[in-house]
């Protein structure tokens, strides 16, 4: 049986496809967009209760920092899948504490729920960081945003 | 002293001749700019945004024009494929940069197929490029219509995004927001020179294009193409593949317009999704007209002057219209029929020069041969 002959040419075309098909991989995992809802609300969880703080003060990765009231939410949006979160928030002595946790976003997520106070009281990231289906609520539709245009617009109506 | 030697009057005459699209704009802006009011600075900012947002689109025209084939107004399937690759890493969330490089991406293959079918059907209408493409165009933005209408949002090409798809459950609305990838290649590297703010990313990335079509000219593919553009024939009996070479040329050109669409709408963060490409073809082969470029003859100076003078043009004729007459509508028909006008009469007078340049040619051929005989 004759032996399948590749040439170069078909060998380095190869190459560039598999490249450009890693690059494009690349850039769906680092231009990802994923938005974090923080959360500082009692949670309740396998007997465990993590109380909602008075009051905290978050911040995910280099964003503006959030302060939450008790049963405050809040959102942070973020690229990528590796994060850091730093709480700032009083013990029971009022003595301030700050703290930092990595973090990572499940690829297939757009929305997340960030519990504080579960995370802070030291629960599995299972528990603190959970998917969200925002509601969907019957509206009257929603009317088309304006369309922006290069500035001779009009030749299109010619 | 040769019968045939030009004086300096003939030589002004002979420049106003081939230069005439660019001088009659130099003098419409020359003459709406006061009329319109605008400062210098506004003007200026102006003229570097509609640089950065065109200039890749109109470069993506020059290798057609190498390889003979006119005005590439099949660009605007490059543009389509652009839009579908926007649309859908905006349903993936996908943002800034690598958003932008992703659709470029996505957009590569259909813009090649896409340029391969066009290329193909060009060389079946050998001399009739522009117009053929101009209607390919027009047939492949029902394609596109039915594509992102009737299947896009169908279960053979999911879109997830409600804030995309149309309330009846497929078809994408009128309007995709491109907040996610909106001046991202704009605000890389943004710097202020005298209160203008300077993409200099952008203009990095029109650069290296320049930078790689003055390199192709140089290439064995490049020179094939100039070869070919000079004379079909004569480039075919030194062994080039001219019909090959001719569907390369637009496949490049529909590669780069796919990308250039992605620049563009970068820029402008929204996304028109039925109309945003009909008009790029038009805009993109005006501008490089304007720009001193004929049919047959275009290089990178013709694409900066063109988009510098046909943009300035936009700008200021609304304003100079409303302070002129005290309405802007009629500064907006002026630039309107001003755009096709300028198509026209670039068409027009690149077949009057071609006879001209005959007739002369014909004139000097006739006198050395009777300076010969006598």
């Amino acid at each position: 049986m004759d032996k399948v002959h590749i040439s170069r040419k078909i060998w380095i075309r190869l190459a560039v496809i598999v490249a450009i098909l890693l690059v494009a991989v690349l850039m769906f995992l680092i231009g990802k967009q994923h938005t974090i809802l923080l959360d500082n609300k009692t949670l309740e969880f396998g007997g465990e209760t993590y109380k909602a703080f008075s009051i905290v003060e978050v911040q995910v990765d280099k964003e503006d920092q959030l302060e939450l009231a008790a049963r405050d939410r809040d959102k942070a949006v973020v690229t990528g899948q590796r994060h850091s979160i730093t709480v700032l928030y009083m013990d029971a002595n009022y003595e301030e504490i700050e703290k930092t946790w990595k973090f990572s976003v499940p690829l297939g997520e757009d929305m997340l729920l960030l519990s504080v106070p579960a995370l802070v009281g030291g629960a599995e990231p299972a528990i603190w960081l959970t998917h969200y289906e925002p509601p969907v609520a019957a509206a009257a539709p929603v009317s088309e945003e304006v369309v922006v245009t290069e500035d001779a617009a009009l030749l299109g109506d010619f | 002293m040769s019968p045939l030697k030009e004086t300096n009057w003939q030589k002004v005459l002979h420049f106003l001749e081939n230069n005439t699209v660019p001088v009659l704009f130099l003098v419409i802006c020359a003459i709406g700019i006061p009329l319109s009011g605008y400062s210098a600075s506004y003007l200026a900012q102006e003229v570097v945004v509609r640089i950065s947002r065109n200039a890749f689109l109109i470069i993506a025209l020059l290798i057609p024009i190498m390889a003979g084939m006119g005005l590439n107004f099949g660009m605007t399937l490059g543009a389509m494929a652009g839009q579908i690759g926007l649309i859908l890493i905006s349903d993936w969330g996908i943002v800034g940069i690598p958003g932008m490089v992703l659709a470029m991406i996505i957009s590569t293959p259909i813009s090649m197929l896409l340029g391969w079918g066009c290329g193909k059907l060009l060389n079946m209408a050998k001399g009739r490029e522009m117009v053929t493409s101009y209607i390919i165009a027009f047939f492949m933005n029902g394609v596109y219509q039915l594509v992102v209408l009737y299947i896009m949002g169908t279960k053979f090409l999911p879109i997830r995004s409600s804030s995309l798809v149309l309330p009846r459950g497929y078809g994408i609305r009128n309007t995709v927001n491109l907040i996610g990838i909106r001046k991202s290649l704009d605000n890389l590297l943004a710097v202020k020179v005298f209160g203008i703010s300077l993409p200099l990313a952008t203009f990095a990335v029109i650069a290296l294009l320049c930078i790689f079509v003055v390199w192709f000219r140089r290439t064995k593919l490049g020179q094939d193409m100039l070869a070919v553009g000079q004379d079909m024939e004569v480039a075919r009996d030194a062994g080039i593949r001219v019909e090959h070479t001719r569907i390369v040329s637009i496949v490049i050109s529909t590669v780069l317009a796919g990308y250039g669409m992605v620049i563009y709408l970068s820029n402008i963060g929204t996304l028109n999704t039925y109309n945003s490409h009909s008009q790029i073809g038009m805009f993109s082969v005006a501008a490089l007209l304007v720009g001193g470029a004929s049919v047959s003859k275009a290089n990178i100076g013709n694409v900066f002057l063109g988009v510098t003078l046909f943009h300035l043009m936009f700008i200021v004729s609304p304003m100079a219209g409303k302070n002129l007459i005290g309405q802007a509508q009629l500064g907006e028909y002026f630039r309107v029929f001003v755009s096709y006008g300028v198509i026209t009469m670039s068409l027009v007078l690149y077949e009057v020069r071609k006879r001209r340049e005959k007739s002369r040619v014909g004139r000097e051929l006739a006198a050395g041969q009777t300076a010969e005989e006598a």
